[in-house]
């Protein structure tokens, strides 16, 4: 008689857990930022590149990069998806292992992606170079950021060091716009959208784009440990990631005859990123940062990152890259979509 | 009837309280060895608790190298600095106000009005009228000091003896010499009992400061690690903040048997 | 020096706003070296009497005249206090050289002034004592050194002894004798116990309760300097009875009147 009732229970058990619908299974959550450089994630949540490939991705939103790589260290993310940080290469550094396996936006001369902003009082008085920024405060969401790598190569570049400036770190990019609007910070280095929106609102004045004056690798996907192992969810999550890559490139970034040509489904991509960083249309067209339109890494820029942390003293030693960059999920994907 | 015969034993034996000094130390060491230990087997990854003689390590390392007096040297600053600034305004504040009738019907509506004001709060204003650079982290500290020295030295100034006062009086004393004779020593014991609750605000506010636009001290220090995910460097700024606390005790009691004799020996 | 109370009154509002009359029409003399002894139930007002002389509180009517020639640079008055009111973060000395900071003496003068009085207070070798640090009978002869210290023409005593055991009292008494024999103040001497005022006093002034007025001034015939047989002397025993008599009608209405 027992036996019985036991039977009948476990069989409605798994009922129920057949009747729980699929997708619970299939959830991947990802860490980013409102930014315009992660317009092919918004564009490849959007538009189901990712449902097509049978994954239901959770968009969790940060307010600076390093925070997302903790999370995903925590293992509160699978995916990352954001600048390239020296916490990003402690956290491997110090025995949690992570991936980076996709490109996701580069500093590249002719796309915006970071600007280095002024007071428009200051550019007004004539700080208009690089050259002009020493002795000044300069406003980054944290120490160790892209924007704290990015400053210190341009400052080099042109023979200054970065004791050369003040570097302010304000943890969060909305702080860094309203330090710069309060003029406790002469400069700041944000991505788009906000520099557009700080001229705009006219307190700040752009003084260059970051890839004109260095380009490299700034920002990745990145896969945790977990996620990278399950190998189907994670070639899956790429293939959708490279179709979302290549619309996006058509859209916004092709070039003919070396100049800017918007394709087909640009204002599509211009009204997706607006809603998804609340930025006005207008300062989105400003410009899209670039990235390769399958995804694939420049592999040899992150040693270099590494190398530079380390000769600043934010890294303790370098990994072997084999360690950290797995580019076989973009081939994988490439392979398996085609041309 | 019948006769006894009874010794009186000790009824109250179980209500005496002993020290175990000897557990008291093991109990500690034996933490830090659980600690050590749980790293070295990986029941928690070394990243999220660095170990124990990983973090003297590094603390070591950071002392012969010089960085860890640069930032300390930097803390210390703003500490004292904010300290002889608050307290010397609060105890001026809390004898006027506790003395004067006037003074006391201005000020203390006037300091019951902020002083629930959490002062890390006003840490933004601050920095947006002083700039982000020493002084608002030095005020910050002065205004979280001023409160309970104020406070403090008011309460003290109130619950002078009359009976003193009125002896010294008696003796010829005028209202200076009253204040500076009888009320400010009465008020010493509530003056050093508002230090040492001043100094706990004061450790506090200043890693809040020194996490805002500062380019050294120790909560500088345990931005900037945790901003690079050095969890190691971490837990050395950590340690040293609480053996800053400790410190500041030690220092603290030593200071009030100096300064109050009569109320230790 | 002489003090001359004139028809003194004292009348204060009490927390509930009525009128209180402490004193009424007092009225006596301390001549010039004479130990007086002012007695009278609790609520009499005799504290309050000191206090006016002292000039700590203002007379509602009436005034207190001092006359007389007065060394320069001696206070009028200087008091020894019931609680002993001793500053608890002085030592003993720092506490006998309170009044003489005040008077503006210089620090040579104050330390030896003070060792002289600290001597004559039978403080030798406590002079770096606290208070806390003192038996209740020490701490009093601090206070009483206090006082002396200023060579104040009159000296005003609130009830000095009676914080302490009897034992302590009694040895306090003879000691205050033998050093008033050396200084010779005119004395001002508060107390509610009516031996301690007839083996102490020249005269007695005698208080009524609430609202306290003279009953009687009672001159004491014994001679000086006192000891302790003047205590079985008939002339000490008739004058207690004498007083008793005239407060004990008082004394026993106070007590029916707290218990109703």
């Amino acid at each position: 008689m027992r036996r019985r009732v036991f039977i009948a229970l476990g069989l409605r058990g798994a009922a129920l857990l057949a009747a729980v619908p699929a997708h619970a299974q299939t959830k991947v959550v990802v860490g980013a930022l409102r930014l315009t450089s992660s317009a092919p994630l918004f564009v490849g949540v959007d538009k189901g590149f990712f449902r097509e490939f049978g994954l239901e991705p959770e968009l969790v939103f940060f307010q600076a990069a390093a925070p997302i790589a903790t999370a995903l260290a925590a293992g509160q993310l699978d995916v990352g998806a954001t600048g390239l940080t020296a916490a990003l290469y402690n956290i491997a550094l110090g025995g949690l292992p992570l991936w980076i396996v996709a490109d996701k936006g580069r500093e590249w001369p002719g796309y915006p992606l970071t600007g280095i902003v002024v007071q428009k009082q200051l550019w007004d008085g004539g700080l208009r170079s690089v050259r002009d920024l020493k002795g000044r405060r300069i406003g980054v969401t944290q120490l160790g950021s892209t924007f704290h790598f990015h400053l210190g190569n341009i400052l080099e570049k042109d023979g200054l060091r970065l004791a050369d400036v003040k570097v302010v770190p304000l943890q969060a990019m909305p702080a860094a716009v309203e330090a710069l609007k309060g003029k406790q910070v002469d400069a700041i280095l944000v991505p788009q959208p906000f520099p557009g929106v700080a001229e705009a609102q006219g307190f700040g004045k752009i003084i260059a784009w970051a890839g004109d004056l260095y380009p490299w690798q700034a920002a990745a996907i990145f896969y945790s440990k977990g996620f990278a192992a399950d190998r189907a969810k994670a070639g899956a999550f790429m293939k959708g990631y490279v179709k979302a890559a290549r619309y996006y490139f058509d859209a916004v970034l092709a070039r003919r005859d070396g100049r800017l040509v918007p394709g087909a489904n640009y204002e599509e991509v211009v009204a997706i990123t607006a809603k998804y960083t609340e930025a006005r249309p207008e300062i989105i067209r400003l410009g899209f940062p670039y990235q390769d339109r399958n995804g694939r890494l420049l592999v040899p820029d992150i040693e270099r990152q590494m190398k530079w942390w380390v000769a600043n003293g934010f890294m303790k030693s370098a990994l072997p890259l084999a360690r950290i960059v797995d580019t076989s999920f973009v081939e994988d994907a490439v392979k398996s979509l085609g041309d | 009837m019948a006769v006894e015969r009874l010794t009186v034993i000790d009824r109250a034996a179980f209500l005496r309280r002993r020290e175990h000094r000897a557990v008291r130390v093991a109990a500690l060491l034996g933490l830090l060895a659980l600690w050590e230990l749980a790293t070295r087997i990986g029941w928690v990854p070394a990243l999220f608790l660095p170990s124990p003689l990983g973090v003297i390590g590094e603390l070591a390392g950071m002392a012969s190298s010089g960085q860890l007096f640069v930032h300390l040297a930097a803390s210390l600053r703003r500490l004292f600095l904010g300290l002889a600034v608050g307290a010397g305004a609060g105890i001026s504040a809390g004898v006027a106000v506790g003395f004067f009738s006037l003074a006391e019907a201005v000020g203390q509506p006037l300091i019951a009005a902020t002083f629930p004001i959490p002062k890390i709060a006003l840490l933004p204003l601050l920095i947006l009228w002083l700039g982000i650079g020493e002084a608002s982290k030095v005020t910050v500290i002065a205004l979280g000091v001023f409160f309970p020295m104020a406070i403090n030295t008011y309460t003290g100034v109130r619950q002078a003896d009359p009976l003193l006062i009125r002896a010294a009086v008696s003796f010829g004393a005028g209202r200076a010499d009253v204040i500076r004779k009888v009320v400010i020593p009465s008020a010493l014991p509530m003056v050093f009992a508002g230090l040492r609750l001043a100094a706990g605000t004061a450790l506090l506010l200043l890693v809040a400061a020194e996490m805002i636009g500062a380019e050294s001290g120790i909560g500088f220090l345990v931005l900037q690690a945790g901003n690079l995910m050095e969890t190691t460097k971490l837990m050395v700024g950590i340690a040293v903040l609480s053996l800053l606390g400790v410190a500041s005790h030690w220092a603290l009691s030593g200071l009030e048997r100096l300064a109050i004799p009569w109320k230790h020996t | 020096m002489r003090v001359s109370i004139e028809k003194l009154s004292k009348v204060y509002r009490d927390r509930d706003g009525r009128q209180v009359i402490a004193l009424e029409d007092v009225e006596f003399d301390v001549e010039a070296e004479e130990f007086v002894a002012v007695l009278g139930p609790s609520g009499c007002g005799k504290t309050t009497l000191l206090n006016i002389v002292a000039g700590l509180l203002p007379a509602s009517s009436g005034q207190v005249t001092f006359e007389g020639e007065r060394r320069p640079g001696t206070p009028l008055t200087a008091t020894v206090f019931q609680e002993f009111a001793l500053f608890p973060w002085r030592t003993a000395r720092a506490n006998v050289e309170f009044g003489l900071e005040e008077l503006g003496l210089p620090g040579s003068e104050r330390a030896a002034r003070a060792r002289r009085y600290l001597d004559m207070t039978g403080l030798a070798g406590f002079e770096t004592r606290f208070p806390h640090q003192l038996s209740g009978g020490m701490r009093q002869r601090v206070g009483i050194a206090r006082a002396l210290a200023v060579e104040p023409a009159v000296l005003l005593m609130d009830e000095p002894f009676s914080a302490l055991d009897a034992q302590t009292r009694a040895l306090m008494m003879e000691e205050l004798l033998a050093i008033w024999e050396r200084t010779r103040q005119s004395v001002l001497y508060v107390t509610h116990n009516i031996q301690e005022a007839v083996y102490l006093a020249d005269r007695v002034v005698v208080l009524s309760r609430r609202p306290g007025r003279v009953i009687e001034i009672e001159p004491i015939a014994l001679g000086r300097p006192r000891t302790e047989a003047h205590q079985g002397d008939p002339a000490f025993i008739r004058a207690v009875d004498r007083i008793w008599g005239l407060i004990k009608a008082q004394a026993r209405s106070a007590l029916g009147e707290e218990r109703g």
